[in-house]
This record gives C-alpha cells, structure tokens and sequence, in this order.
C-alpha cells in the first residue's frame, strides 16, 4: 500500500501519460497553481516570469489545445513517461501538506531531426495539497527542472 | 558570391536562411556593424557588477567601472583565447581575471597584470595586449554596443524608432527603470531572421495560433465571461481577431530594417491602479505629457537585428543569432520604479506568454520556424516572395513609411537593410 500522497503523486503522473487531462485539473484545487520557474532562487512567480505559471484555466487551455489537429507543434500529441521517484512528505497537518519527489519525463515528439524527437525534463517536485470537502488535492505544483535557467524548445506536454 | 544578388524589391531567396556561408557573412556584416541592444543600467548597478551578453556569435562582458561609466570588451582572453566570464552576471570589483594563466583585464580591457612577469620582459607589451574593448553608447539608460569603430552615433540607428524607448522610459512615474534579475530564454532550430519575419505579421496569428483561439474560446464559455479570463488565455483569444481589424492597423517602418505596429492587446490595468498610476504620471511629468504617455499604444517595435521592445508590458527581448538553424531569444521584463504593482505582474504575464517555450501561443511559432528551416533547406527551394501589400502604402515622410499592419513592408524594409549591411566595406 503506497502512501495516500505517493498515490496522489504518482497518479498525476499516469494522468499526464495517459494524455487524460480533464480527469489531470480534476485533481488539482479550483485556485491551484502550476509552476515552473526559471530559478529555484525564485520564491514567487510574482518576482519574475516564469517557463510556465499557469491558473486553472491556462490548465485546461493549454490541454485542451492538445487534442486540436491544429496544434501544429503537437502533430501528433507528444508521448511522454514520467519516472517518480524519492516521494517524501517533508509536512503535513490535519488539510495541507508538502510532498517532495524527484521527476523525470521522457518525452517523444514528433520532429524533422532524428536526435530531436526524445527529450528529457527533470528536477525536484513539490505538491502542495490541500484537502477540499474531505479529498486531497493539488494546491500549488511547483517544479524546479535542473535546467530551470536554461534555453528551452518547444513545451507542449505539461511536465 | 554578391549577397545584394540575393534580395530584389520583391523576393528573397532561400539561401539567406540555410547558408551557413552567409550565416558567418552576417555576423561580420550586420552584427559586425549595426548598433547592438545590450544591457540596462539597471543590470550593473554598483562599479565592478558585469553582465556577459552577446554581439552576433561574440561573446561580450560589460561592466560598470569605477567612475560610474558602462564598459564593454570582448569576453575573450588576449593570452590563448579563453573566455573570461562564464556567468551571465556577477562581480568582479578586482577585474576579469582570466581562469587559464591568470591574467588579469580591467573593464575597458586593459591589461593589467601577467603572472611571473620576468618570463615577459622585453617580450610583452601589456599596453598592446588589452582585451578588445567595444564601443558603447547609450539611450536612455540602455545601453548599446558596436564592433564597428566606425559606425555612426547610436541615435542616428534608431532614428525616429528611438521614441519606443522614450515609450518605455516615460512610463515611469521616476523615471527609473529596473531590470527583473530572473529572465527568459526559448530557442529554436532555425535563422534568426525567421523571428524578425514573424513578429509583426498579422496574418499568421488567425491560422498558425486558431488551436490557441479554439481553446481559447472553449475556457471563456466554461469561465461564463471574457471579463474573468486569466492574462495569457485572453491573449490566446486575442490572436483571433478578424484580418480587417489588423487591415485597418497602422504599420510603421524605418530604415535600417526598424519597424512597429500599432497596439493592439487592449491591455487595461484595474480601475484602483489606472487611477493611482494615471495621478502618479502627472505628478512626474505634467498633464499634458502624461495624457500622452498614456495614450501611446504600440504593439513590437522591432530594432533592426537584434531587439525587440514592447513599452507598455515592459519586455525587451534580445534575438541571439547561434548558428545559422539556431537562434535563442531572450525576454528581459522590467519594473517602472514607483508604480504600482500590477503594473510590473501585468508585464510578467505578457513575457510569459510571449516569450516561454511552454506558452501555447509561443510553441506555435517555434514549430513554424523549424519547417521554414527544412523547407528553405531543399536544394533549389527557390525565391521568396514579399509582395503582401507592396502597393498599400499609406503615408511616408520624414524617415517613416505608413502602411497597413497586414503588410510585408516590414519584411522589405529589413532586406533593405541586410542588403545594405552586407554590401562590402
Ligand atoms: S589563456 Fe588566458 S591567461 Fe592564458
Ligand atoms: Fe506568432
């Protein structure tokens, strides 16, 4: 039996892969945010911009964008797997916790070059839950890539 | 091979984008020669702060010295051609010391110290061996660079497109301006021309961004109201406005290859904040100088080849050529020292959606940029037409052409200037 956070972790996880992105915001809180910035030095995405600092709404916008053949840049949807690892609950009380884990997703798209096509994103993810009418849900996800500073290419699939 | 041979009044061929050949031409000619946006003042605050930035595909460091004034020189060392600086900012109140042999430069590049120097004497002159300074001038605090001695002064390059920055500047209720320190890079597999090309077309956004609309539109009627969107779904919906609406648009170019269009985001901060930034405007400039400031509205302003600036949210993006099919553009936001708050979360919000490689408007344009690189890679792939809109000018005058912002005169007007560049000394 996995840890009722583990569990919750590693399902946003599959969500992601099986490119189920309803049932995905499903699990997140009507407030929540998802955040990538460009420096784990950031401690708000209000400091500076963001790889991605999304509301709910930008959420559903961006995933339902993906299933649009005219997505251009996901012809066809990217494929990704996501490895979960070193899941910890760093706190916890009786309606918030904190859950740290280390994420890689490996990504497929479809592109012109041969080495292009399979990607690699990775760092350290931290959920903050919150418990809404008795559920655990996703507050605020925030990854931190090892490459936050770095030069990106397109971003289609949500890490 | 004559590069002028490769741009008529109506076409451009494809080699200009695949050519590695002209690829290295271009960092000689137009990067070697244009004034180049570097940095802001703001960036290098106290003497010994530097920020490393790029002129073309050569490494620069600029810093502040101690008298207070910006240098810039080449971030290579003269000994055996290490780069001096590996970060993209830090401090060195001491010089750039180069990590190899230990020499050591100033900020203007002056050689000032060789370890052991007994194995030099009489066989090195440290005052002929200073790090290759670049010339810098500045507008209005930002500061610009060229490799070219001869080059003419910085505000004859900007011209009349120099009143974008007085755009910019003027919207603070100090004056003052101050870079965020956090900044945001995407790249992608093709020339760097394609993102000058791309920026001020407005015909693109109604067919390479209707995904984006469509969503869009699909989260407004689950939201019940446009008024309660989120900034960057807004801004998805925003590229669906009708072609008239952009027919209707004014166009500005000048030369060398500069050019804006008119505003068009409908960007509006709340009733609390208009109102007290509206009064703090006055008291800074006047009301009749504020009613002005605020009454601007200018969409890109493309500085000729190598900024993009955008006044109203803030945004200077730096377009880095890398290789010939590698380009990196860099957003750099800035607060208006004194204003409120919204005013600097409003321009954060329009760099994530116009710069991140994850924004869903974004993604569009780098997929689109990585077809013309292969497509414009076939052998033989031929000329490229910019005839869109050739006989609609509106209006030309005093260095500026008018014109509709659905025209590719932006697109001629930056093949002007690349054929005018590229000529030979
Ligand atoms: S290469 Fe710089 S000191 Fe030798
Ligand atoms: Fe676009």
């Amino acid at each position: 039996m996995l840890h009722p956070f583990e569990a919750l972790v590693i399902r946003e996880a599959r969500l992601l892969d099986a490119r189920d992105y309803p049932a995905w915001v499903a699990l997140y809180t009507p407030d929540c945010h998802y955040w990538v910035p460009v420096s784990p030095a950031m401690t708000s995405p209000l400091e500076g911009p963001s790889h991605c600092n999304d509301d709910r709404q930008l959420m559903l916008a961006r995933t339902h964008r993906l299933a649009n053949p005219r997505a251009f840049a996901a012809e066809p949807p990217p494929r990704t797997v996501h490895v979960v690892s070193g899941v910890e609950v760093v706190s916890e009380s009786a309606d918030t916790a904190e859950v740290l884990s280390a994420q890689i997703m490996l990504e497929w798209r479809q592109r012109d070059g041969f080495e292009a096509d399979q990607r690699l994103f990775g760092g350290q993810v931290r959920h903050s839950l919150r418990r809404v009418d008795g559920d655990w849900r996703i507050a605020v996800k925030r990854i931190d890539l090892i490459n936050a500073e770095g030069s990106m290419n397109a971003i289609l699939a949500p890490i | 091979m004559d590069p002028a041979s490769l741009v008529t009044d109506t076409h451009v061929h494809h080699s200009v984008y695949t050519d590695p050949a002209l690829f290295r031409l271009e960092m000689e000619r137009i990067f070697g020669r244009a004034w180049i946006y570097l940095a802001h003042d703001s960036e290098i605050a106290e003497p010994g702060h530097y920020v490393t930035r790029h002129i073309g595909t050569t490494g620069v460091i600029v810093t502040r010295d101690r008298d207070g004034s910006a240098k810039a020189i080449v971030n290579r060392c003269t000994h055996r051609g290490a780069t001096l600086c590996a970060f993209e900012r830090g401090e060195a109140p001491h010089g750039h010391q180069c990590p190899y042999h230990g020499w050591l430069f100033a900020a203007d590049g002056a050689l000032k110290m060789v370890p052991n120097r007994q194995n030099y004497a009489g066989v090195l002159d440290l005052a002929e061996n200073g790090a290759r300074p670049v010339r810098l001038e500045s507008y209005r605090g930002f500061l610009f660079g060229t490799l070219d001695d001869a080059a003419g002064p910085l505000v004859d390059f900007l011209g009349p497109m120099a009143s974008s920055i007085d755009d910019l500047v003027d919207r603070s209720p100090t004056g003052r301006l101050s870079c965020a320190p956090y900044v945001l890079r995407h790249h992608y597999r093709g020339n760097w021309k394609m993102t000058f090309e791309n920026l001020n077309d407005t015909i693109h956004p109604g067919f390479a961004h209707a995904a984006s609309v469509v969503s869009a539109k699909h989260v407004a009627e689950e939201v019940g109201s446009r008024d309660g969107l989120s900034p960057t779904v807004g801004m998805m919906l925003a590229n669906g406005k009708p072609i008239q609406f952009f027919q209707d648009l004014d166009m500005m170019v000048a030369p060398p290859g500069h050019s804006y269009i008119g505003g068009h985001m409908g960007a509006n901060y709340s009733p609390d904040t208009a109102d007290r930034y509206t009064a703090d405007l006055i008291a800074f400039h006047g009301p009749e100088k504020a009613r002005q400031v605020l009454g601007t509205d200018r969409h890109l302003t493309l500085l000729y080849p190598s900024s993009t600036w955008h006044a109203r949210y803030q945004t200077v993006r730096i377009v880095r050529p890398v290789r010939h099919d590698l380009t990196e553009v860099i957003g750099y936001v800035f607060r208006l020292e004194g204003a409120p708050e919204e005013t600097f979360r409003n321009a954060i919000e329009y760099v994530n959606g116009a710069n991140s490689a994850a924004s869903p408007v974004i993604s569009d344009d780098l997929e689109l940029y990585e077809r013309l690189r292969t497509g414009n890679g076939y052998d033989g792939a031929g000329w490229i037409p910019y005839t869109r809109g050739l006989n609609e000018d509106r209006e030309a005058g005093n260095g500026w052409t008018r014109t509709p912002a659905t025209s590719e005169a932006f697109i001629r007007n930056q093949f002007r200037a690349w054929a005018h560049y590229m000529e030979a000394a």
